[in-house]
């Protein structure tokens, strides 16, 4: 089990009330699977997400990664959980501003120390970027952006990718061949995956979806394969 | 890390350029009030510095000023391991036209303590003088006659000296024959070693504080260095708060890529390279332009580079800007990977 999600609450103080977004939620995702989990906005989703992502501590329950218990790491530890095992990605691109595309991915390798260049070439040729690797990024448009993000997820090879809204700045046919792109590179590398969205049209992509009720996780659909 | 460091400074060249930039003129502003401290106490008071005394004798109560300070010939003979020493303040005139300079006279007992010539020969007699080149500048020239008013008395210049003025005056060796001859008083025995005791009442000295006392010259080195604590402390504030600014704007930047897995230690290591980078590079320029200043400055601008000087200066601006950033490196440990997901703004 790649992901599993033990009990986890999450509450955030709002004034003198207390809001809870997550109760008692249990998830897991496996090697190979493709999940989508959607909902309306406000539900819970990226902070669901960003628990499974080391990105924020719950409230309460237990997060595995590969069968380990991150919830008591401190945040170095975490770091090095985000840089190894977990390829994230954002709804807005977040790439680092002064960068060119090929060193968005030369800096996750070089935290990592293992900087391999043809693997960033075959990345970069997958989502179809190669011809601008060195460009800059402020001169890409959204939806490149987006691609040259995929590509930096998968660069450490982690077995987990996690990716909130990923289309939600770009039109349907766009949106389309992200998560189409998405989709492929989970299943020929054979990792774990899990996408937030919004947007009806990726859901054919999924294996699995689950939507968000009442702060917890329920299973809509399984396609098998 | 080094990387990416060097990355981010080329990118943003006008905005690292323009900290580089704020650096080198506080360093450099630094560096010249440090030089004009430092050639305004030569000019003032090169004889002394020049001078290998170590300890003046003074008359008791005299609070370590020469002019209060004074022995007659009778006691100046009784004198034990130390030599009389005069210094008057007068104004000197030059040949007949009478234009007048201000001058000091100075006479030294102890022939080993006269100053080195640079030009024309040892004085033959009482009559013939030793002078600062600065004189020079008032068309005295070798073999010139210079007219000492307040004695009525006439001499002639027969040797140049250089680096012997004193409260920004130029000196005028005169031979102890003459000074006892025209009435002047000595004002110190001086030692060029220790403190030998001595019969006649005074006190002893040290020479830095009698140079402290020379009209002038405390005023001006206490406000020139007021002046560089300012700047210093101008400096502390300026440079942490460019660097303060400089991280501010980043922490959007630190929260992505300690969410994609850096961590602070990392991210504090690559600003505090960019700092140190800045600092060498804008502080070096500042101390080679401090260098090569004195090539355009005005002839007689008291400047004088002094490398132990520019290097403490230097070193205490280095450290200035290491720390303004290393406190600008907390909002580095506080950026939260979680803004990577947009939601704080
Ligand atoms: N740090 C926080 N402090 C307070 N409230 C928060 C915080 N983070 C999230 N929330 C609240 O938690 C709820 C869930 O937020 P979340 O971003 O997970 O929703 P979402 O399902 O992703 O919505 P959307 O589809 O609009 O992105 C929201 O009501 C939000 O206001
Ligand atoms: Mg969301």
């Amino acid at each position: 089990m790649t992901l599993k999600l033990q009990h986890i609450t999450q509450q955030f103080q709002d004034g003198d009330d207390t809001l809870t977004v997550v109760e008692n939620l249990d998830f897991e995702v496996n090697k190979g699977e493709l999940v989508a989990i959607i909902g309306p906005s406000g539900c819970g989703k990226s902070t669901v997400l960003s628990i499974a992502g080391a990105l924020q501590t719950p409230t309460s329950g237990d997060v595995f990664i590969n069968g380990k218990n991150i919830s008591n790491y401190p945040k170095n530890k975490l770091a090095d959980v985000r840089l190894k095992n977990i390829g994230y990605i954002f709804q807005a691109s977040n790439l680092v501003p002064f960068l060119m595309v090929k060193d968005q991915l030369k800096v996750v390798a070089d935290l990592n120390n293992t900087w391999d260049e043809k693997r960033a070439d075959e990345l970069l040729e997958a989502v179809g970027m190669s011809h601008r690797k060195k460009q800059h990024i402020q001169h890409l448009s959204g939806g490149e952006k987006q691609r040259v993000a995929i590509a930096r997820a998968f660069m450490n090879d982690p077995e987990l990718i996690l990716a909130d809204e990923p289309t939600a700045s770009l039109d349907a046919s766009r949106s389309e061949e992200i998560v189409a792109l998405i989709a492929h590179e989970v299943h020929t590398r054979n990792k774990a995956a899990v996408i937030v969205t919004h947007d009806e049209s990726v859901l054919p992509y999924c294996d699995i979806i689950y939507e968000m009720q009442q702060g917890k996780l329920v299973k809509q659909k399984e396609t098998s394969q | 890390m080094f990387s990416l460091s060097i990355k981010e400074m080329t990118f943003f060249k006008l905005k690292y350029l323009l900290i580089g930039f704020i650096l080198f003129f506080v360093a450099a502003l630094v560096f010249i009030i440090s030089g004009l401290a430092n050639g305004l106490a030569n000019d003032n008071a090169s004889s002394m510095k020049e001078l290998e005394v170590t300890n003046f004798y003074l008359a008791e109560d005299s609070e370590n000023r020469l002019d209060r300070s004074q022995f007659t010939i009778e006691q100046a003979e009784k004198a034990k391991d130390a030599s009389a020493f005069g210094v008057q303040m007068q104004t000197t005139e030059k040949g007949k036209d009478g234009k007048k300079i201000d001058s000091t006279f100075m006479t030294f007992e102890n022939e080993k303590l006269l100053p080195t010539i640079i030009e024309g020969k040892m004085p033959q007699n009482a009559n013939e003088v030793i002078v600062d080149k600065t004189m020079q500048e008032h068309g005295v020239k070798l073999g010139s006659v210079l007219y000492l008013p307040s004695v009525e008395k006439k001499v002639k210049v027969s040797a140049f000296t250089e680096h012997f003025t004193y409260s920004h005056t130029p000196v005028i060796v005169i031979q102890p024959a003459l000074w006892e001859k025209v009435g002047f008083t000595y004002n110190a025995l001086v030692s060029t070693s220790g403190t030998p005791a001595q019969s006649i009442d005074g006190d002893w000295s040290t020479k830095e504080d009698v140079v402290a006392q020379i009209p002038g010259y405390s005023a001006e080195q206490s406000s020139l260095n007021m002046m560089l604590s300012f700047l210093i402390i101008i400096a502390v504030f300026v440079l942490g708060a460019f660097f303060y600014i400089m991280t501010i704007q980043k922490v959007q930047q630190f929260g992505i890529l300690k969410a994609i897995g850096a961590k602070s230690k990392s991210l504090i290591r690559a600003t505090m390279l960019q700092v140190f980078i800045l600092s060498i590079t804008s502080i070096t320029l500042a101390a080679l332009f401090a260098y090569i200043l004195p090539l355009f400055m005005p002839e007689g601008m008291p400047f004088v580079f002094e490398p132990t000087v520019i290097l403490s200066y230097g070193a205490a601006l280095f450290a200035v800007s290491l720390i303004g950033a290393l406190i600008s490196t907390i909002s580095i440990v506080k950026a939260d990977p979680i803004q990577a997901m947009g939601r704080v703004e």
